[in-house]
């Protein structure tokens, strides 16, 4: 196809591609004929030329994970059309549908490691701006394992010496935290190919399942639909393991080992460079937390403090009204334990509460000006040094 | 008899109609507009740091006279409580006649890394808490956890039970350790210190991963191929494609209160063990003696059932009500039976107490 092409001819050539694509299958399957059209077009191509016209779409990225179920579900029909065209509907022993499926999900000029392999293609496949698996990491660190393979891995042994000794020794490093981290990997693919294979055995046995009338697979959707929760079902034996809890845990662990040894070439490049590193930024972040926690502590103790000297004020208060009306107060012997056992620090805390507070009580109750408010200041300091008086005298002879 | 019974030409035929819906589909998927979500009116009360304290405003005044504080998952946007008009679990509520407040935890940066647990519990909800509390002139709010917020109401209520009138928990974890959770499982055998010193904040990237790979095949393939199904119908593509965008709308992790959730919660299970410390309080469940209902789905493989229902035994409180919604993680918000169940159990359960 041209790139001059407008949508619409594009879509025209599509369509028509497809249309003559039916028909051969259509023949094949009228004919029942075990000539079959040919295997990976154009199906596969005809969904790649469409999915380039909308790479520019508001929705590209759920364009493309649409395109790549699209992709494999179409292999997989393919190949389970394969296994019944030219047949009648009984003649198609269990064995050719499940091996059809199983070879459905080898898409073409697939990775080896993937073949028959549909769970590991999956988790590979899991990618993209949304997600990053074990599988892209690995790729992305394995030119610098391909080095050190190169150099004979006996090198990570060698005793360092001289000026670069200590560099020397943080390559080797390295480069050990990834081949523990390829050897990890190997161990978690292993899990996953068994995971595979006993989908399909899994699968063998929710179709015996089927065989009486009414339950049976009529369909290539419900077939796929089957094998998606026989896959499920074992990957979950597997991932639900202690053997896989470990192994899991190995190939994260290893993979961050890894990160943070790139990390600390990182920084010593930066360092070198005269550039600022992870280190110097984390200092100032821990400072900066540092200081907000201390910000938020201070101004909830402001607040303590402040209930604290208005609450001794009230209970001050009270006595003097009780003391004048000369009635006994119950509240005031609770109160006064606690003013009395005051260290100097609370003492001083109240004495920055109080005036924190006595501002924004006298313009809360309304001062008009400035000079209201220091007014009412005063009143209320007046007060609360007479009321703090009779709380002491009252102590006194409490005592 | 042969289980499979495929006609040829019928199998055929399906597959021609899943290449056509596909195609005119893509049309369909270019054609639309960015989707959004969010529908209810809601104003800002409070804001510290990159958190927000929203009120969501109803069509009538709230007759509740205890407001209810929704607080979320960090792991996720807490959108998704009011995702759309026909979606909404604030809206459903409100039109009760309650009195919603939400947190919004925002969106970590690296200079959040230091947040800890002690932050967000007794210092963000603390806060949060006391402001609802001081705007409506109570000593006591309801408290709604959902999912991971859950778990720090449960803490919240242990610590400072004073300030909690009613605690709700929905899809809330209790007891990490049950043999069918398989975040748990794979979290024990991590060194997450190894991992929060090297990675500072997790990425949103890495824990969406770690989430797809709960279910590859159904999250990663069987999903978009159902999705071929509705690609003709506009306003059930947007349904999807606003779900999607939830799903990997993801905030990065603050990696101080990451480091803490995975070792005490995840690997100490200390909820259900105790031992369990924020900052200098400790938490126990003997004291969540407020009224509790607790939530959970019955189809939830994030939080499975499992791990929700031992707070029965756990908790403190003599009135504990469960309830099992017929669903997933996800459908307990936003399925039709969601909206019709959960925000009417809530509400009467609130009105009687």
């Amino acid at each position: 196809m041209s790139d001059t092409k407008s949508t619409a001819d594009l879509s025209k050539d599509w369509q028509a591609m497809q249309q003559q694509y039916w028909n051969a299958w259509t023949d094949a399957t009228r004919q029942a004929s075990s000539q079959q059209p040919a295997a990976g077009t154009p199906w596969h191509e005809g969904l790649e030329q469409w999915s380039r016209m909308f790479d520019s779409g508001k929705q590209s990225e759920t364009a493309d994970r649409l395109m790549s179920s699209a992709k494999n579900y179409v292999a997989l029909m393919q190949s389970m059309l394969a296994a019944a065209s030219g047949k009648k509907i009984d003649d198609s022993p269990l064995q050719a549908w499940t091996e059809a499926l199983r070879s459905g999900f080898n898409l073409p000029n697939m990775d080896a490691a993937l073949v028959n392999n549909p769970m590991a293609a999956m988790l590979k496949g899991i990618s993209g701006q949304g997600a990053q698996g074990f599988e892209q990491l690995s790729q992305s660190f394995a030119p610098f394992l391909a080095q050190a393979k190169q150099e004979g891995m006996s090198w990570l042994q060698a005793p360092a010496f001289g000026y670069a000794r200590e560099h020397q020794e943080h390559y080797q490093k390295m480069l050990a935290a990834f081949a523990e981290y390829q050897e990890a990997l190997k161990h978690y693919n292993a899990l996953i190919l068994k995971s595979s294979q006993r989908s399909f055995t899994i699968l063998e046995d929710k179709l015996a399942e089927r065989s009486e009338p009414g339950r049976q697979i009529d369909s290539l959707r419900a077939l796929y639909d089957l094998w998606v929760d026989s896959a499920e079902e074992a990957y979950a034996e597997i991932a639900l393991s202690d053997e896989f809890r470990k192994v899991y845990g190995d190939v994260v662990n290893a993979q961050t080992r890894v990160r943070s040894q790139i990390q600390q070439e990182v920084e010593r490049v930066g360092t070198d460079l005269g550039m600022p590193t992870r280190t110097e930024l984390n200092s100032v972040h821990k400072r900066l937390h540092d200081l907000r926690r201390e910000f938020r502590n201070a101004q909830s103790a402001d607040v303590a403090a402040q209930i604290e000297v208005l609450s001794a004020e009230v209970q001050a208060l009270k006595q003097e009204l009780a003391r004048q009306q000369g009635q006994p107060a119950a509240s005031v012997h609770k109160a006064t334990p606690k003013a009395r056992a005051a260290t100097p620090n609370t003492q001083a805390k109240r004495k920055h509460a109080a005036a924190v507070a006595k501002p924004r009580a006298a313009s809360k109750r309304g001062a008009a000006t400035f000079n209201d408010a220091i007014s009412a200041m005063r009143d209320s300091a007046a007060g609360t040094s007479a009321s703090h008086k009779a709380v002491a005298k009252k102590n006194r002879s409490d005592a | 008899m042969n289980p499979i019974r495929i006609e040829p030409l019928r199998a055929l035929d399906e597959a021609l109609k899943f290449n056509q819906k596909l195609a005119a589909g893509f049309k369909t998927l270019r054609e639309l507009d960015d989707v959004d979500y969010g529908v209810t009116e809601k104003e800002e009360v409070y804001r510290e740091d990159k958190l927000v304290l929203y009120r969501f405003k109803g069509a009538s005044k709230p007759t509740a006279k205890t407001p209810l504080l929704i607080a979320y998952a960090l792991v996720n946007r807490p959108y998704m409580v009011d995702l759309q008009g026909d979606r909404s679990l604030v809206k459903n509520l409100l039109a009760q006649g309650e009195d919603v407040y939400l947190i919004d935890w925002g969106y970590p940066d690296q200079s959040d890394r230091y947040l800890t647990l002690d932050d967000y519990i007794n210092g963000y909800i603390k806060r949060c808490v006391d402001v609802v509390a001081k705007r409506h002139k109570v000593d006591k709010v309801n408290l709604l956890g959902i999912c991971q917020g859950g778990a720090f109401s449960l803490c919240f209520a242990s610590i400072y039970p004073g300030k909690i009138r009613n605690l709700i928990t929905m899809v809330t974890p209790v007891d990490f350790h049950t043999p069918d959770n398989m975040l748990s499982n794979w979290t024990r055998g991590m060194d997450v210190d190894l991992f929060v010193d090297t990675l500072g904040n997790v990425p949103a990237d890495m824990m969406n991963w770690c989430y797809l790979t709960l279910k590859p095949v159904r999250l990663f393939q069987q999903k978009y191929i159902g999705m071929v199904d509705i690609l003709d119908d506009k306003a059930e593509l947007e349904n999807f494609l606003r779900m999607e965008k939830w799903i990997f709308d993801s905030p990065d992790q603050a990696g101080e209160a990451f480091r803490q959730f995975v070792k005490d919660f995840y690997q100490g299970n200390k909820l259900v063990k105790g031992g369990l410390k924020i900052g200098d309080k400790d938490v126990s469940l003997k004291k969540v003696t407020m009224p509790v209902l607790n939530i959970f789905a019955e189809q939830d493989h994030l939080v499975p059932p499992s791990a929700s229902r031992p707070l029965k035994q756990l908790a403190g409180t003599k009135d504990y009500t469960e309830l099992a919604f017929k669903g997933g993680h996800i459908g307990i918000y936003v399925s039709g039976r969601a909206q019709r169940e959960v925000p009417t159990a809530i509400h009467e359960w609130l009105k009687k107490r």
